[in-house]
């Protein structure tokens, strides 16, 4: 599928700098998220990462902590839940803001410059009733999980890799009562699913397509 | 640089700047041995929940009883990943202990209040051991066993009703838990423990 194709030529992602364009894209690689990325990597202006440090495995789930963050704070403020579902979703939120922070300071410990939080759009609807909203809730944090865990053993610092399995394993608990909110299995493996980073960003980008 | 060097034995050499949930307890875990003294850490841990819940799931009854079914046979997928590791890497498997786990399986919520502390508490054993792994592969499949675990005690607590944060959740990132804590956790339940164990690397 062309990227034309896949985002309806609408831009989902924006970015507030070139430089986190540029990082995005490089995380983005070969599989094209985003219309322009086609352009640049004919212009060989892009290079798939082959050699991750640290620093840049934390920006790119930084990134994803920025879309799930920003996900309930739009989903919370359709005000579509209530009850148990309200009182379970909203530390969800509160969590995702944490692990922003928590990633953010720790890229600038390290001496990296944290990638800014992009602007994300939604596909109209995606927040219209409680189950379209737990819906893609659910579809973001079973994400967030094969992410985490497709970057486990790519960590050089053993105890980044050890604050990142935390941040999975509060991300598998998320998944968990997603899935059980919307009917769904909470425990579909016995061992967490791994995704590369361009799986993963294949998904997101066709989940917020514009 | 070889990124793969914490494998092979520089992963206590860290740089001070660890900001996210650093643990002290990490960085000094000499008694987790070999990757199959962890390994068998891990499958006491593992049988210890696999045979409370094939005794006490009796006490469930629908969507709850499928849920303690699946989180059951998590367990035993488990101890066959974990065990079959072991043989790979030319060690020996401990054996299953002897459980008497007493009044936790006396009724659905003492079931599932015991199901939920000790989840909690072997994901946290999890997540104190990924440091000392020195495999890479090991250390996948460690951490992918983990997050199940995590899932295994939200759904529990989701079941027993508890509040969202402190019982379904526990905060934005977890503690680790050292291999002592764990142990001494477990002891009170285990049957000629130190005949089921010995010669192997848990040590109670």
């Amino acid at each position: 599928m062309a990227a034309g194709q896949l985002f309806d030529g609408e831009p989902v992602i924006e970015f507030s700098s070139d430089r986190d364009r540029r990082t995005f894209l490089k995380w983005a690689g070969i599989i094209g998220v985003g219309s322009t990325l086609t352009v640049l990597l004919r212009s060989g202006y892009v290079a798939a990462q082959t050699e991750d440090d640290d620093i840049d495995i934390l920006n790119y789930v930084l990134t994803l902590e920025y879309l799930e963050a920003d996900f309930y704070e739009r989903g919370l403020g359709a005000d579509r839940l209530s009850g148990r579902d309200l009182a379970l979703v909203e530390p969800i939120g509160a969590h995702e803001r944490a692990h922003v922070s928590l990633i953010t300071s720790t890229v600038e410990k390290l001496g990296g410059t944290p990638v800014e939080q992009p602007s994300f759009n939604y596909p109209s609807g995606t927040f219209g009733s409680r189950d379209k909203f737990l819906q893609a809730a659910y579809t973001f944090e079973a994400l967030g999980v094969t992410a985490y865990h497709g970057q486990v053993t790519n960590f050089q610092n053993g105890e980044l890799l050890a604050a990142a399995a935390t941040i999975a394993g509060t991300e598998s608990r998320h998944a968990a009562i997603l899935a059980d909110l919307t009917g769904q299995n909470p425990f579909p493996r016995p061992l967490e699913k791994q995704a590369s980073r361009n799986q993963v960003l294949q998904t997101a980008g066709k989940f917020i397509r514009g | 640089m070889d990124r793969r060097s914490f494998v092979k034995g520089t992963l206590v050499a860290v740089p001070g700047a660890v900001v996210l949930q650093s643990a002290p307890a990490w960085a000094q875990s000499p008694s987790y041995g070999s990757d199959i003294d962890i390994l068998n850490y891990a499958l006491v841990a593992e049988y210890f929940l696999s045979e409370f819940y094939r005794r006490g799931k009796v006490q469930m009854s629908g969507k709850g009883a499928r849920y303690i079914q699946s989180i059951g046979d998590d367990e035993d997928g488990h101890i066959a990943a974990i065990t079959q590791t072991i043989q790979n890497l030319g060690g020996s498997p401990v054996q299953a202990p002897g459980l008497d786990y007493g009044k936790a399986l006396t009724s659905q919520s003492t079931f599932l209040e015991f199901a939920l502390r000790f989840e909690n508490l072997f994901a946290r054993a999890y997540l104190g051991a990924a440091p000392a792994i020195q495999n890479k592969e090991i250390l996948q499949a460690a951490a992918g066993i983990y997050g199940v675990e995590e899932r295994h005690a939200a759904i529990v607590a989701q079941l027993l009703g508890r509040e969202p944060e402190g019982g379904v959740y526990v905060g934005a990132v977890n503690e680790p838990a050292d291999k002592a804590t764990v142990l001494k956790a477990i002891e009170p339940y285990l049957k000629g423990a130190k005949a089921a164990t010995s010669g192997a690397a848990v040590t109670l």
